[in-house]
């Protein structure tokens, strides 16, 4: 199941937006400017799709290229064992979830886990590292589901969009997936690019992919 | 709980001066009683050559017995405690033929000296080798403390008794203490080997009871046992070696400008290079002294060095696979022949083939290599966790360009050896280190140091081929097996395995077919190679085990009575029933330790009853078996796996059933058999380490899994099988049957056959 | 700094690196030897302590994060090697070289402080990031059973 999810994100990310994400309209949309895969769009990229309403889908589906990123998903597994790396195995040493998303007795994400990344020791590390609740989950969903959890306050946390936004571009565990430490690969471009990205898809209505589109 | 045998740890540290006081004069050094030197929590240990020389007068009849004229006696243990419980079972035994009260025995770890015969801790070889031996030892104060009371009593020495730590006269009841006993009996002659006469076994009450508490269990469980790292001299520094990834590889260029600036960090010193063969030289490389740990720590990863890589960066595992194959698929050096192989393989009715493949593994001691030293005055002083304190002796003073008299090696406890500790290399780094900075140094090793400059058991290539008759009965066997032997490591140039190699689980292997042959084919070394826990036999049992599995299965048989059948009837095979020049047969005599086939037998009639083979795939779970002789012991093991849904399967029950003859200490062999499980669950699992460009690739658990908790099954069934006679080997022998039982098990659950370990990477689990 | 180590206040060097793994500072600095190093990367568990009453693996805690805070390493557990979890260990003899169970003994201690009566599937759970390679784990199972007042053999 991992290798089939792994696999439906890897090709998101290698044709990006158009081909992946899609939007619902049968007219094509006029080309984005083609980026690396460790780069982000701004939102003046957007500027060129006229439909308020496709342009903020766009929007979200550039943010998917985050929020779909190992560095991201791995912490909100779909069931009660986070993943790790680009290979998104599953996490080991092994740990569940808990009762509340921090690890069990023996196994708490803070018996390994600092507050920042720590030098030569390879384990991650941000304040208050924990897995996403599992109404959060993210692996093996498709971006019109995660972009319809994000807004939907019964399972984001509580929160509105504009906290929404806020949390993105400054909360500092979402932040880690920029600076992750050790040799692995950040997610794509700046949590700064993010922020605007998701600040854009919001202000542009926060209108989410199709479903079928995905 | 009180251990019965005490252990006082300064005379753990202090106690080697055995050698100083020597036999003949009785002269001992008083045993102190001190707080055990634990870092702040006692003082620090005194380096033996400047300890103090209190002795008391005694009994000494040989170098591991001493007794005080108080009774009080001291028994030493000169073999190196990994967990197996030796630091028990010597000196009880020996206790037990002395006729000691526990209570007042005290265990003195010995030093690495050549008085103490072999030393070297390996081979599973303690109570096997010198089961006789330890008890003579008991034996002879024994007679001498009879002798003197008989002489004072005016009876005949043989109407006396020995036990509860007296001579006891029964006709009489008459009664007097060791203690008292002593300086008549330290002026009698030691009596002559051939002169020693043991107790009945039935006497050795202590040494066979079903479990005795461990030695140095408090001192582990309250976190005062002392490892290799745990030994503190005053100014000692710290260092951790940055070395060569490939061995043979050398220092490039270097700038430790940057590591010079981390504080704490002294210097960072150039290790010698070390010329092949690579025996127990060092690896070389930069070491970086410092402070404290983490300093040294830090200063490595602030090192700029590149390395000159020699001539084993062109080793990939991926290569050595493919050569390995090539070179069992052409005829090697045969060294086992009966009848005619290839005429029988000619005439077969159907021909079965396979090819078996395991890679370098590792010994992953929880331990990592770690030493201390100090170097003054000429003298070398060194606490190691070593299995081989001789051999660490011979290597610090080769480094060190001194007499191996003026060096003395102290053994810690060891925090896992397996073999890596019977290799000194990581000592004299500490000797070399600790001269260079005229102050006491310990060398840490690191995880990643650990799994990419080990002596790794040999990678290893078989082909197996069996020849069926109409009738389905096996004809003929040919086994061919290649791999870089171990002399490769002492004996540079050395590709081709020798009869003394094919002897673990190829030469001694009893098979009721009447055409077979055995061949050692080449390998190159790339890396260093050493004996890992059952060394060879890891790869033998598991080919043979699962070939026999897979013939079961073209013969429409099941697996148990192919077993049987391959074995054939109880008997013992000689060299010529086995069509072979010579057996070396773990240094025992033949005639001693045959190749027994009725107990290779009764372990498989007896692991499979007990785990009820006949319901072996019934209700979701599916059985595995696979039996083996190594170390002279028998051992079949029976392995249960079940359906998992993150994992494919998952081991819940494993059954163990092992024949090591005479048994001394129970427990701690029942420990060897669940541990023995264990470690062959996580060779054929996750073992291995691969190369590229002849580095290591791996660098710690993460990628060098070893077996978890949930890894092992919740129930292993222990049988040791009580058949007396000469004692076998124990450590080792419950490791091999184990990666073919798991494989054949994994095999009837999902019709997989994987012939290359670890299994894990067949199942990407 | 200053940490309380079993419960006595310790006050480190101001020119100890803040980052300096809990580690190296209790064994290097403190002389406390008996929280072992096995892996360095959080990955094994023989250098588990208590910090504030919960299991940390000491080789990757920056002794900062315990400044003013309270640290239990085994030689703190008891007073004499009494601590349930300790008298369970010797009586069914679990260490085999030993080198892995202060860590061991630490996150048991830990998982029966939070958990009295553990199930086996917690127990797994709770010690799924302790190694041990001489293969201790069915005793390590039957003691933590004895120490819960649980028969020892699994269900």
């Amino acid at each position: 199941m991992v290798g089939a999810m792994q696999r439906t994100l890897g090709v998101c990310a290698a044709i990006a937006v158009h081909a992946c994400g899609g939007s619902s309209p049968p007219a094509p949309l006029p080309p984005l400017r083609p980026v690396a895969a460790n780069e982000l769009r701004a939102p003046a990229d957007f500027a060129s799709i006229a439909d308020r309403t496709q342009r903020s889908r766009s929007l979200f589906l550039e943010a998917s290229r985050v929020l779909m990123h190992p560095r991201c998903v791995n912490c909100h597994p779909a069931g009660d064992v986070p993943h790790q790396g680009m290979q998104m195995m599953l996490h080991d040493p092994p740990v569940v979830r808990g009762p509340e998303d921090a690890g069990v007795v023996g196994m708490e994400c803070l018996t390994c886990h600092q507050d920042r990344n720590q030098p030569l020791t390879r384990v991650p590390g941000a304040p208050g590292w924990h897995l996403a609740p599992i109404e959060m989950a993210w692996v093996g969903k498709t971006a019109a589901y995660i972009c319809n959890q994000i807004k939907d306050p019964a399972r984001n946390g509580g929160k509105t969009l504009a906290q929404i936004v806020e949390h993105n571009a400054h909360d500092e565990l979402v932040g880690w997936g920029w600076k992750p430490g050790a040799d692995r690969e950040p997610a794509p471009g700046t949590q700064a690019q993010f922020g605007a990205i998701v600040a854009a898809w919001v202000e542009t209505g926060a209108a989410c992919p199709e479903e079928n589109k995905q | 709980m009180t251990a019965p045998v005490r252990v006082t740890r300064r005379a753990f540290l202090v106690g080697l001066n055995l050698s100083l006081g020597g036999l003949a004069l009785g002269v001992y050094p008083r045993l102190a009683t001190a707080d055990e030197p634990s870092g702040r929590a006692g003082p620090a240990p005194q380096p033996a050559s400047e300890a103090h020389e209190d002795a008391t007068k005694g009994l000494d009849p040989n170098v591991l017995v001493h007794i005080g004229d108080d009774g009080h006696t001291t028994i030493v243990c000169h073999r190196s405690e990994m967990g197996q419980g030796v630091r028990s079972s010597i000196p009880i035994l020996i206790a037990d033929e002395l006729g000691a009260t526990l209570e007042r025995v005290v265990v003195l770890q010995a030093d690495g000296d050549k008085k103490y015969g072999d030393q070297n801790t390996d081979g599973s070889s303690s109570i096997r080798r010198f089961y006789d031996d330890l008890r003579r030892a008991g034996a002879a104060a024994r007679m001498m403390l009879i002798s003197a009371a008989a002489k004072r009593w005016n009876v005949k020495p043989e109407s006396c008794v020995a036990r509860d730590h007296q001579v006891i006269h029964p006709p009489t009841q008459r009664a007097l203490g060791f203690g008292e006993l002593v300086p008549a009996a330290s002026k009698l002659p030691v009596p002559a080997a051939k002169a020693i006469t043991l107790r009945p076994e039935s006497e050795l009450v202590n040494v066979k009871k079903a479990s005795l508490p461990l030695l140095d269990g408090p001192a582990i469980v309250t976190g005062t046992a002392l490892f290799g790292a745990d030994v503190k001299l005053p100014g000692q520094l710290i260092a951790v070696i940055a070395r060569p990834p490939t061995v043979g590889g050398k220092v490039a260029r270097y700038d430790a400008a940057r590591a010079l600036k981390i504080p704490g960090v002294r210097r960072v010193v150039e290790m010698p290079v070390p010329k092949a063969p690579w025996m127990f030289q060092p690896w070389g490389g930069l070491a970086i002294v410092a402070d404290t740990t983490w300093a040294a720590l830090k200063g490595r990863a602030a090192l700029e060095v590149s390395w000159d890589p020699g001539s084993n960066e062109v080793a990939d595992s991926a290569t050595m696979r493919d050569e390995m194959l090539s070179s069992v698929r052409t005829a090697g050096t045969p060294l086992r022949s009966l009848g005619d192989a290839d005429a029988a393989l000619a005439s077969a009715a159907k021909v079965i083939e396979a090819e078996y493949l395991v890679p370098h593994l590792a010994h992953i001691t929880m331990e990592p290599p770690a030493a201390i030293a100090q170097v003054a005055s000429g003298r070398a002083e060194v606490w190691a966790p070593t299995q081989n304190p001789q051999a660490a002796r011979t290597e610090v003073a080769r480094v060190l360009g001194i007499g191996e008299d003026k060096v003395t090696v102290h053994v810690t406890l060891l925090g896992g050896g397996f073999g890596r500790k019977s290799k000194a290399d990581f000592v004299s780094e500490a000797a070399f280190l600790a001269r260079e900075m005229g102050a006491p140094v310990r060398v840490q090793w690191t995880r990643e140091d650990d799994l990419r400059h080990d002596y790794y058991n040999a990678v290893n290539a078989q082909r197996l081929r069996a020849g069926l008759d109409g009738r389905g009965a096996v004809i003929a066997w040919h086994h061919r097996t290649a791999f870089p032997p171990i002399k490769s490591t002492f004996v540079a140039g050395t590709t081709t395995p020798a009869i003394d190699d094919l002897q673990q689980g190829v030469l001694d292997l009893a098979l009721s077919t009447p055409n077979v042959r055995a061949e050692a084919c080449a390998a190159t070394p790339r890396v260093r190679i050493g004996w890992y826990r059952s060394v060879y036999n890891i790869f033998h049992a598991f080919a043979v085990g699962s070939f026999i599995d897979e013939l079961a299965v073209a013969r429409g048989m099941d697996p148990r009575d192919a077993w049987l059948d391959m074995i054939g009837p109880a008997r013992i095979l000689g060299l010529q029933d086995l069509g072979i020049a010579k057996l070396s047969n773990y240094g025992e005599p033949l005639d001693r330790h045959p190749v027994d086939a009725g107990r290779l037998r009764r372990v498989v009639e007896r692991v499979t009853e007990a785990s009820r083979w006949s319901t072996r795939k019934q209700q979701g779970r599916t059985l595995g078996l696979a039996a083996h002789r190594s170390f002279v012991t028998y051992t079949a093991v029976v392995l249960s796996v079940v359906p998992d849904k993150q994992r494919v399967f998952r081991i819940d029950e494993a059954w163990i059933s092992m024949d090591p003859g005479t048994v001394v200490n129970q427990d701690r062999v029942r420990s060897q058999m669940e541990g023995g499980v264990i470690m062959g669950i996580s060779n054929a699992l996750f073992g291995g380490v691969t190369l590229k460009q002849g580095a290591v690739q791996q660098s710690n658990f993460r990628d060098a899994r070893i077996a978890r908790i949930r890894d092992v099954p919740r129930k292993i069934h222990l049988d040791l099988v009580a058949s007396g006679g000469p004692p076998c080997g124990v450590g080792e022998p419950p490791v091999p049957p184990v990666g073919a039982a798991l494989a054949n098990a994994v095999f009837a659950l999902t019709g997989k056959r994987v012939r290359e370990l670890p299994i894990a990477a067949a199942f990407r689990i | 700094m200053k940490i309380r180590v079993n419960g006595v206040d310790q006050t480190l060097d101001d020119n100890v690196d803040p980052d300096m793994p809990l580690l190296w500072a209790i064994r290097d600095l403190l002389g406390l030897t008996g929280t072992k190093y096995g892996c360095g990367e959080a990955l094994c568990g023989s250098c588990t302590v208590h910090l504030d009453g919960h299991a940390v693996r000491s080789c990757v805690t920056p002794v900062r994060r315990a400044s003013g805070r309270s640290v239990v390493t085994i030689e703190g557990l008891s007073k004499d090697g009494n601590h349930p979890v300790q008298k369970a260990w010797l009586a069914l003899r679990v260490p085999q070289c030993g080198f892995c169970q202060s860590g061991q003994i630490m996150s048991a201690a830990a998982l029966l402080a939070a958990r009295p009566r553990p199930t086996d599937d917690e127990i797994d759970t709770s010690m799924a990031g302790n190694l041990c390679r001489c293969g201790t784990y069915p005793r390590i199972r039957a003691a933590i059973r004895k120490a819960a007042g649980l028969p020892e053999d699994a269900t």
